[in-house]
């Protein structure tokens, strides 16, 4: 499904390279957490599969469902199943949540040539999937965000991804700033997404969100590189003895 | 230094001296520049056709009001409200009030009592014709514990100028929804005074439009004469193209215990031109005053322009009284955000436009003329 062959970005306007040649192989139905220490290129790994502006590709390429992925715009992208639950959601004032929700769907189904949905169809919809995810009417109604607490708003990326039904899922730190029972939510809300359809890629700095979100494979993220690939005891390792064993390494 | 400049041909058409950009309060919309050619003063026959269609395009047209219209001037008769028109003189020294009775235009003289559910709308057509100055004269008085919505609806084809002094007087325990929508030709002038007085406890909620003339210029007052009242005051601007839009307020506390906002959304596009000042006056006595003001444009190009001059005269000291005023272009992030899930940029971009704007409009409490509003300023915003 995705197939990231050599991949190397640097900031735009700044010559340091920030990802150095990575290679990553997802099938559908895989769920990939990538671990590493702060500024080994985690988030930048998501955003440029995201497409947002200000990063460079120098070399290498990214496949998504046969297709070149990196020649795609955000929404292109978005229409074609990649979803990024960002590490800090975005607050935008003055757009409902329930509207942008409407909106983006019948976007994405446009652009895939679908039938667009009525607004009871999409109020249906997302009020089924908002009750399962602890999400309240009256935070659908609030702008997109605002105001929302931590867990809130993670809830409300985990929402948005259950209506979008993506089929590559690239969760940022999803963990970050949840305390356990918001991480139970979200977690709970994830596995329920969990396909033979559908591929994740969990980016995560502690071992703590892999307790719940159980992946097939565990990658080490380095300075740019994957350093070492294993099973799920791979973040077991990490949590119990650190991450300079495999810096190091790399080094 | 007036007496030394020689009139222009708009001065002798007008027979007044305009204000200009040496005067403080006219430096950024120097009218004596800016308007450069003759105005007629002669009434303009319109077509009754001219006129349905012109009625048809007025923003809060599907809305239930009761309507009273000019055209090119004149009271049409018929109006349920009105059958003749006022005359009214409008007291100040404001060069646009001497301009308005110079013109001596008609106006309604309207005096409101008890609870008038159904919104008031006053509406002002400009047909084609000769390049003509109209005017326009109000005076609404809104009783003592009365309450109603009025209505101001410009709108016009052709080339013209429009000058409209209102005066609104809240009586005790008044409230006044007031909203004001500029719809006129691309090829015109809007030029209004606007002084409300407030009674004690009384509420006046004034939202503004200004959207589609070539030039615009809003000067306000808003007195309150009683303790307890509160003023909301917002606009919002939709400009583009060489469009000018001048905002010039003054709010005067005039006795303690009064509260007043001001929220003014500026959305610019290409060459257009937004200023916003406004003045907040605290007198001596005016203890426990709460005013805010604030002013916040976004800028669609860069050759795009806003300008905003907050003033606070603060003379008594047991007050919360402060200002903001912001300008940037559309946020990267939010526009990242909406377009990561799927909206195209266009889209993106339009929905982030309505939603800053929006933030003035709904201040509008009637709720079919909100979306009203909200609905024109999407299309005019898309245009």
């Amino acid at each position: 499904m995705l197939s990231i062959q050599n991949l190397h970005v640097k900031l735009e306007d700044e010559p340091r390279e920030i990802l150095k040649g990575l290679t990553l192989d997802v099938k559908p139905g895989e769920v990939h957490a990538i671990m590493g220490p702060n500024g080994s290129g985690k988030s930048t790994l998501s955003y440029v599969l995201s497409g947002r502006e200000g990063y460079e590709v120098t070399d290498g390429s990214v496949t998504f469902k046969g297709e070149d992925l990196l020649a795609l715009e955000p929404d292109q992208r978005a229409a074609k199943g990649v979803f990024l639950a960002f590490q800090y959601p975005i607050e935008i004032p003055g757009v409902a949540t329930m509207q942008f929700l409407r909106v983006a769907l019948n976007a994405q189904r446009k652009a895939r040539g679908e039938k667009e949905l009525s607004v009871p169809e999409i109020m249906r919809l997302v009020k089924d999937k908002a009750a399962k995810l602890n999400v309240s009417a009256e935070m659908l109604k609030r702008p997109v965000n605002v105001g929302f607490s931590g867990g809130e708003k993670k809830r409300a990326e985990i929402l948005q991804m259950a209506v979008l039904e993506p089929s590559l899922c690239v969760l940022d730190e999803t963990d970050s700033g949840l305390d356990i029972d918001a991480l139970r939510v979200v977690a709970d809300g994830v596995n329920a997404l969990r396909s033979p359809d559908r591929a994740m890629v969990v980016i995560t700095h502690y071992q703590r969100l892999l307790d719940y979100i159980v992946p097939d494979f565990v990658h080490v993220l380095s300075d740019g590189r994957i350093v070492k690939s294993g099973g799920k005891d791979l973040a077991h390792d990490l949590e119990a003895n650190g991450y300079a064993a495999y810096v190091e390494k790399a080094a | 230094m007036n007496a030394i400049l020689t009139r222009t041909p708009t001065e002798e058409s007008l027979g007044v001296a305009l204000p200009h950009r040496r005067m403080e309060e006219w430096k950024w919309t120097d009218l004596r520049r800016l308007l450069d050619k003759p105005y007629g003063q002669a009434a303009n026959t319109a077509a009754p056709k001219d006129v349905e269609r012109l009625l048809k395009l007025a923003t809060v047209h599907g809305v239930n009001t009761r309507r009273i219209v000019f055209v090119n001037g004149q009271l049409q008769v018929g109006s349920k409200l009105l059958d003749t028109a006022a005359r009214n003189t409008i007291e100040g020294s404001d060069p646009l009030v001497v301009m308005g009775n110079a013109l001596g235009g008609q106006g309604v003289d309207l005096c409101l009592s008890g609870n008038v559910d159904t919104p008031i709308e006053i509406i002002h057509i400009a047909t084609k014709g000769e390049t003509r100055a109209i005017g326009y004269r109000h005076r609404v008085t809104v009783e003592a514990g009365a309450s109603a919505t009025l209505i101001e609806t410009f709108i016009g084809e052709g080339e013209y100028l429009s000058n409209s002094l209102v005066e609104i007087s809240l009586g005790d325990g008044a409230t006044l929804d007031r909203i004001k929508v500029e719809q006129e030709a691309p090829a015109s002038t809007h030029l209004a005074h606007t002084a409300f007085t407030l009674g004690a406890k009384a509420i006046l909620r004034d939202f503004t439009l200004t959207s589609c003339a070539k030039l615009v210029r809003h000067n306000g007052t808003c007195t309150f004469n009683g303790e307890y009242a509160e003023a909301h005051i917002s606009g919002s601007y939709l400009l583009k193209g060489r469009q000018h839009g001048d905002t010039r307020l003054i709010v005067d506390h005039a006795v303690p215990h009064c509260t007043s906002r001001e929220l003014f959304k500026v959305v610019m596009d290409d060459h257009a031109r937004g200023i916003f000042q406004g003045k907040v006056i605290v007198r001596p006595h005016a203890q426990k005053t709460d005013g805010k003001q604030s002013s916040h444009a976004l800028l669609l190009s860069e050759t795009a322009e806003f300008d905003a001059k907050p003033e606070l005269e603060i003379y008594a000291d047991d007050v919360v009284c402060g200002h903001g005023a912001t300008s940037g272009d559309l946020n990267h992030d939010y526009l990242f955000y909406l377009i990561s899930r799927g909206v195209p940029k266009a889209e993106a971009r339009a929905m982030l436009v309505a939603a800053f704007v929006g933030e003035a409009i709904e201040t509008v409490q009637h709720e079919k003329l909100r979306e009203a509003l909200l609905t024109f300023a999407a299309s005019r915003l898309a245009e």
